[in-house]
């Protein structure tokens, strides 16, 4: 056997630009995240102005967080350590850069066009089209850099880091592309090819796995890399690691419904989220465990280094939300939780805790590496450990405090459980107002902590020499017979059992009376067959596992396998029987051009973001907002609003519930309505005029989609617009408001006034009463 | 926790793998941690099974239910009774289930559980309550009035003081259970029954 000797020198210049990117987007994600905490106490901080506005800058705070802190964070992570792990340089300076440049250019395409309205109105997917074509491809050309330096790796067997990675790459392409489906309108606006509940459906699949696979996956590989580093011991347990990776990415896809618990959603969806979410428990506690094992022996070195405190205190928080994440998934505690701030605590536990904090360790770690020179001051980086925790537990406490007194006071009844106990919403609001005020506090703290970091990292840098790391590798040809073909890849027992039981577990869910039986015997069989083979022969499983490892492609495909399996089950037979002809009992009646327009604004101005359209199969939600939502009244909204929190009231059923001067008001301003109120005011929608240009395209958009409009021409629409508007400020005059029909408040108030109208439907059976 | 003291090789066997450095045991899963995985993965099932399988009430059923417990509840606490109430009352499947465990025990006697009396068996003593035909009137507090007072002289007891207003407000929601809000109301003159009237019908 041939054997050269080589030195590789890694490509570090990419991973020190990413960290840097990563600092600069956190510091400016978690800013625009404490104005908008403010923004909730204090109304005036909206400035009255739009693009200053809540709706428009909390969606800012979010893909900011998200996509450029922990984005760029996990690029540099992941580019830093498969280069070491597989040794071999990243495949492609060129698609390195574009990589970068890219993502960046995406980031800033972002901060832009959300301030000014434009948006798809779906959570953490609020992008326009464009731009998501640009993630698109940008995402792609991140798999082939990464895809292509694992074929040229040097180090022919797969680290647990890597299988993360792959997850985390195949996965969120398919989340991304799926949930970004539309059909433009204009240039910069889309309506989403699903709508209703497939739309819900589709969306908390994608949004509940943004946070598995862009959050979690890739921070729990970067974890198998610096923690073991950090701490020079040894990984706990390889055998956790398989059983939780493997467990983590199947389950995982299954639990995005917990998002729409006591919703319309169909039962048995409902169902599937909350067990699955339950089953994900122990996958995600397997990566805590092996984070925090890896640390035995090495404790004592929390004392002094600050790296290994961040990661300790991050992998705990990750402990701490994925033990609240199945609890909140539970449907009755759910029914207290779910549109309170108990959610935000637990997103802000994961993400300052779990996100922030390893990247504050990770990045502290690679600094005197990456510019060969000691951390400016370790005394610095462990004031802003102290200052970022304090600043979480405030966070964290302040808005579990504020989640149930909130829910409580929602769902309290009186006089027997008959009537709310608290009927006025802004009574509930105000009662909580101490704690959002300690929320800006906390997430205040936590961001002086990070412009430690910045600064830190800043004196370190300046005037440091970047250096890159290399390696001397003997290049040695791997045996063609160790890696796996096609038969390998799908004829042995891990990959028969799994699918085998797989494919009964679903004849059990959807099988009729006698299928039923079948399927659940058929996964009971398998289960227990596969334990005995496994009993029997677990050296043959571990054989044949080692063999995946060095093979790339395989380990690519079963993952895809296990990460497709759940969406499909889930979404498939949503998208092909809950269409508008099949819903019973009612169905939505198709908004008029006007009302059209004014949803439209509606999406533009974020109100989704405080403020529901879903009436849950619950008392207190019906007592305070009306009768419950039914699937068929949102089956023709593209984007579906069923919201998923609620800083203000429901409005499923506000349509006709005040008069149209009511909104003029209170849009204007709120306060002059509701006292004590802290929506903000919206003075353009009176001088702003109604893009009434664009309806005919957007209407024959929707028309693609399924919604039964006639083939108006673009003067039918017009003259609808027309009169439809005269009636509005007919009434608003009447009234004494004088305003001109073009504006945009006239739209949204006929929106507004549009909510909850349906007409009833009766197929079979007797009529409803 | 022992500082300074790390584990004797011989504790566990390290792969013999090392990426870049590092390195991993193989260590058993915890037994806690499997019990929770398994734990989870059953309670699952079961939950399955349960909501599945043996289907009970659907959420929206469920909360159906409990609203109408609750409007149920909300007429105990309405002093002035009107036709309207009742009738709304005779729309709520609390109020008109009560009314029919009262009316089995009560009324079934004379008007039979088909409500249908005469009509169903011409030897049975009370009239059919389901037509539009009414003796004494057939609006809804009518109907409260008759059953209160009673018609000593056919046969109908007066019930007033032996159940109490609740109990026959519930009568009457479950007696216009059977019937539809603006459905025509035939008089029927009160001389209409050819049969002789049973002087004294012994109500239990």
């Amino acid at each position: 056997m041939s054997e050269r000797k080589i030195t590789i020198e890694y490509n570090d210049r990419i991973v020190r630009q990413f960290m840097l990117a990563s600092i600069f987007w956190g510091a400016v994600g978690m800013l625009v995240g404490v104005v908008v905490a403010s923004q909730l106490n204090f109304w005036q901080l909206n400035f009255k102005t739009a693009w200053l506005t809540f709706g428009r800058l909390r969606p800012l705070h979010t893909n900011a967080v998200i996509f450029a802190f922990v984005g760029n964070m996990m690029f540099a992570g992941v580019y830093y350590s498969t280069q070491r792990l597989v040794k071999a340089r990243l495949a492609s300076d060129i698609l390195s850069r574009i990589h970068f440049w890219g993502w960046q250019l995406i980031i800033v395409a972002a901060a832009i066009t959300l301030p000014l309205g434009l948006t798809r109105g779906k959570e953490y997917a609020e992008l326009i089209w464009p731009i998501n074509l640009a993630v698109a491809v940008i995402w792609v050309i991140f798999a082939i850099n990464f895809f292509w330096t694992l074929a040229r790796r040097h180090e022919p067997s797969l680290y647990v880091a890597i299988w993360f990675y792959i997850a985390t790459i195949i996965t969120v392409a398919m989340l991304y592309i799926v949930n970004h489906l539309s059909i433009p309108t204009s240039f910069t606006h889309s309506y989403p090819l699903f709508g209703g509940v497939q739309d819900a459906l589709v969306q908390w699949w994608y949004g509940h796995n943004a946070v598995a696979f862009f959050l979690t996956t890739p921070i729990l590989g970067i974890m198998y890399y610096f923690v073991p580093k950090a701490a020079e011991r040894p990984v706990y347990s390889y055998r956790l690691s398989v059983i939780h990776f493997w467990s983590l990415v199947f389950v995982y896809i299954w639990a995005g419904p917990h998002h729409l618990l006591n919703t319309a959603l169909p039962g048995w969806l409902q169902m599937l989220g909350m067990t699955f979410s339950l089953m994900l428990w122990a996958p995600s506690w397997g990566g805590m465990l092996n984070g925090l094992l890896t640390l035995r022996g090495a404790w004592h070195k929390l004392r002094t280094d600050p790296v290994l405190k961040f990661f300790a205190a991050g992998v705990t928080f990750y402990g701490m939300a994925t033990f609240e994440g199945p609890l909140l998934a539970i449907k009755s505690v759910n029914a207290l939780a779910h549109y309170t701030d108990w959610i935000i605590a637990h997103v802000h536990a994961g993400t300052l805790g779990w996100n922030g904090f390893m990247a504050a360790g990770m990045f502290y770690w690679l600094a005197p590496r990456l510019w060969n020179k000691p951390l400016y001051s370790q005394a610095l980086a462990n004031l802003h450990f102290w200052i970022g925790l304090t600043g979480i537990l405030l966070y964290v406490a302040a808005m579990w405090t504020s989640g149930i007194t909130q829910g409580l006071m929602l769902n309290a009844t009186t006089e027997n459980g008959t009537v709310l106990a608290y009927p006025n919403f802004l009574d509930t609001l105000n009662s909580i107002r101490p704690m959002m005020l300690m929320r800006v506090v906390g997430g205040g703290l936590y961001l002086a902590g990070w412009l430690m970091l910045a600064y830190n990292i800043f004196r370190t840098v300046r005037g440091a020499q970047p250096v890159n790391g290399t390696v001397e590798v003997f290049v040695v040809e791997t045996k063609a017979e160790e890696r796996l073909g096609f038969r390998g890849t799908f004829f042995n027992p891990p990959v028969v059992f799994s699918i085998l039981g797989t494919i009964f577990a679903c004849t059990w869910l959807f099988g009729n009376d006698f299928l039923k039986l079948v399927g659940l015997f058929g996964t009971a069989f398998w289960v227990l067959l596969a334990w005995a083979h496994f009993e029997g022969r677990n050296r043959q499983w571990g054989v044949w596992y080692d063999r995946l490892l060095v093979s790339a492609l395989p380990f690519t495909v079963l993952t895809l396998l296990a990460v497709v399996a759940g969406g499909m089950i889930q979404i498939i037979p949503t998208v092909v029987v809950n269409r508008a002809e099949n819903v019973e009992d009612r169905r939505q009646i198709p908004y008029t051009p006007l009302e059209l327009a004014g949803r439209d604004l509606y999406i533009r101005e974020g109100c989704y973001l405080c403020h529901s359209q879903m009436i849950r199969t619950l008392v207190p939600d019906v007592l305070r907002y009306g009768d419950y939502s039914r699937l068929g009244e949102s089956i023709y909204d593209h984007p579906f609003q069923w919201g998923s929190k609620r800083n203000g009231p429901d409005l499923a059923r506000v349509g006709g519930k005040y008069p149209d001067v009511w909104h003029y008001r209170h849009l204007e301003d709120p306060r002059s309505i509701s006292a004590g109120s802290n929506m903000p005011c919206f003075p353009w929608l009176i001088t702003q005029s109604t893009d009434v240009a664009a309806l005919p395209s957007k209407i024959s958009v929707q028309r693609m989609l399924g919604v039964p409009y006639p083939a108006w021409t673009p003067a039918e629409i017009q003259s609808r617009v027309d009169t439809q508007a005269k009636e509005v400020t007919q009434r608003l005059r009447a009234d004494g408001v004088y305003i001109a029909p073009d504006r945009e408040i006239v739209a949204l108030i006929a929106y507004l006034q549009k909510l909850g109208k349906y007409e009833s439907i009766a197929p079979k059976g007797p009529v409803a009463p | 926790m022992t500082p300074n003291n790390p584990p004797s090789p011989a504790e566990a066997p390290l792969r013999p793998h090392s990426f870049d450095g590092i390195q991993e045991y193989d260590k058993r899963l915890p037994n806690w941690w499997l019990l929770t995985f398994y734990g989870a993965i059953v309670f699952g099932i079961v939950c399955w099974l349960r909501t599945q399988h043996f289907a009970g009430p659907d959420d929206a059923a469920q909360l159906r239910a409990e609203l109408a417990r609750i409007e149920a509840a909300k007429f105990a606490s309405v002093s002035s009774l009107d036709d309207a109430t009742l009738w709304k009352m005779s729309r709520n499947p609390v109020v008109v289930a009560s009314g029919r465990a009262t009316f089995s025990t009560t009324c079934v006697g004379c008007h039979l559980a088909s409500l249908r009396g005469k009509d169903e068996n011409p030897q049975a003593i009370g009239v059919n309550l389901t037509d539009q035909i009414w003796i004494h009137g057939g609006r809804p507090m009518e109907i409260n009035s008759t059953i209160n007072t009673g018609v000593p002289a056919k046969g109908m007891p007066t019930w007033g003081p032996i159940l109490g207003p609740k109990k026959i407000t519930e009568l009457v929601a479950y007696v216009l259970s059977y019937h539809q809000e603006g459905e025509p109301v035939i008089a029927a003159p009160s001389t209409a029954p050819a049969v002789p009237a049973p002087v004294a019908g012994t109500p239990k």
